[in-house]
């Protein structure tokens, strides 16, 4: 039996708290946490039960905006990472650009909605686990370019 | 820390009332606390200026003493393949207290509703309790030649910490050499307590094969190594999941 955790938080020293619920294995809502208080939102129920990798944008006033962030080393090459923003709320999270020297180029590209890290990614591709240990390759680069990325929304 | 940390919350009727918000609040509250205190790439950290000089430990705030102590433990423990004080650039204890912050955020989330929740710090796992009765976590343990690949399944009852040369920002220094060396490709530890495997799994990875002898005569803690040729070797009691 597969279950899935009602409530999920990713939350990054100097980045905003950013909620996930998964409701179901294949949809995945991600909003920031409320900001000044520090308290989460309560969970919502999703507004449908998508294909696999679908998200439902958060419900937030402002534009919709993104904005790739800088280019930086990783283990196999260079990564820029994509955050897009609905007012003050991310809804979406990718790679923007990958130089690998070509091996797994279209492996990242192909993705669709990235989530956080790639072991989210591993997590949903295989049976039944609740969470994948040892970093991703990618993380350490992916997060400063994404750290760069929502700065430059004035997210974080 | 500058680590995405994701919790997990397991009910069992999968609602979520204000026991669990409010564990999630002090989870968070615990992350960003110990980041402040330990993060040695905030120049105005508490660690930092001890590392500088600038305080003395009497200084700094109550749990640096505490990750001290367990650092100490965890160099004993490892016969000084983790050595926090033998790093350059001076006392480092950022390989237990990544994990020593996750065990306790973790304790943050218990309430009589949670059958189970983890918390997960860039792949360093704490845990308690299952999806449900007589069902653990199962959790992958990340391929370090293939990405996105997984190179076992473990059921986990608490702790789970990999350490391993392919990661970016993982800076594996010899304490008895203080140079950079990983003789393994990647080394997982599983136990009672995410700061100690953390440390332990820093050991192995820069010990190699005879560090899993070190978890011998601690309690409850299981070691796997992959090697640089994607040879393995397991301690006795590693949870492999059933197949």
């Amino acid at each position: 039996m597969k279950r899935t955790p009602i409530v999920v938080v990713a939350t990054a020293a100097g980045l905003a708290g950013i909620l996930a619920f998964h409701t179901s294995p294949s949809s995945l809502t991600i909003a920031p946490a409320a900001g000044t208080s520090g308290v989460p939102p309560a969970p919502t129920p999703p507004a449908q039960s998508g294909p696999s990798g679908t998200q439902r944008p958060a419900p937030g006033a402002g534009s919709t905006r993104t904005v790739d962030g800088p280019e930086v080393n990783y283990s196999f090459g260079v990564l820029s990472v994509s955050a897009t923003v609905r007012g003050h709320r991310i809804v979406k999270v990718g790679i923007a650009s990958l130089d690998d020297g070509g091996q797994f180029r279209s492996q990242f590209i192909d993705e669709q909605s990235i989530p956080m890290l790639e072991q989210e990614a591993l997590q949903a591709q295989s049976a039944n686990i609740q969470g994948v240990s040892g970093a991703s390759y990618t993380s350490a680069g992916f997060r400063t370019s994404l750290q760069a990325a929502l700065r430059s929304l004035g997210i974080s | 820390m500058g680590t995405v940390v994701t919790i997990d919350i397991y009910t069992a009727d999968g609602s979520a009332g204000p026991a669990v918000s409010g564990g999630l609040t002090s989870a968070r509250a615990v992350l960003q606390r110990a980041d402040a205190v330990f993060s040695t790439w905030q120049a105005d950290s508490p660690v930092s200026r001890l590392r500088r000089g600038e305080i003395t430990l009497a200084d700094a705030p109550a749990e640096v003493g505490d990750v001290l102590r367990d650092c100490a433990a965890a160099r004993d423990a490892s016969g000084g393949w983790f050595d926090p004080w033998a790093m350059p650039g001076g006392l480092d204890p950022t390989g237990l207290v990544k994990g020593w912050a996750a065990q306790r955020a973790l304790a943050e989330l218990r309430a009589p509703e949670v059958s189970g929740a983890l918390v997960n710090a860039a792949g360093d796992i704490a845990s308690f309790g299952g999806l449900g009765p007589g069902t653990p976590f199962r959790v992958g343990i990340a391929d370090p030649f293939t990405p996105r690949k997984l190179a076992a399944i473990v059921c986990l009852t608490a702790a789970i910490a990999t350490s391993g040369c392919y990661q970016r920002g993982e800076h594996l220094v010899d304490p008895h050499t203080g140079r950079p060396a990983a003789r393994v490709a990647s080394a997982s530890v599983t136990g009672p307590d995410l700061g100690l495997a953390d440390a332990l799994a820093t050991a192995i990875a820069v010990a190699g094969r005879p560090g899993l002898a070190l978890l011998e005569p601690l309690d409850g803690y299981e070691g796997l190594i992959i090697a640089p040729d994607d040879d393995r070797e397991w301690t006795a009691g590693f949870p492999f999941a059933p197949q």
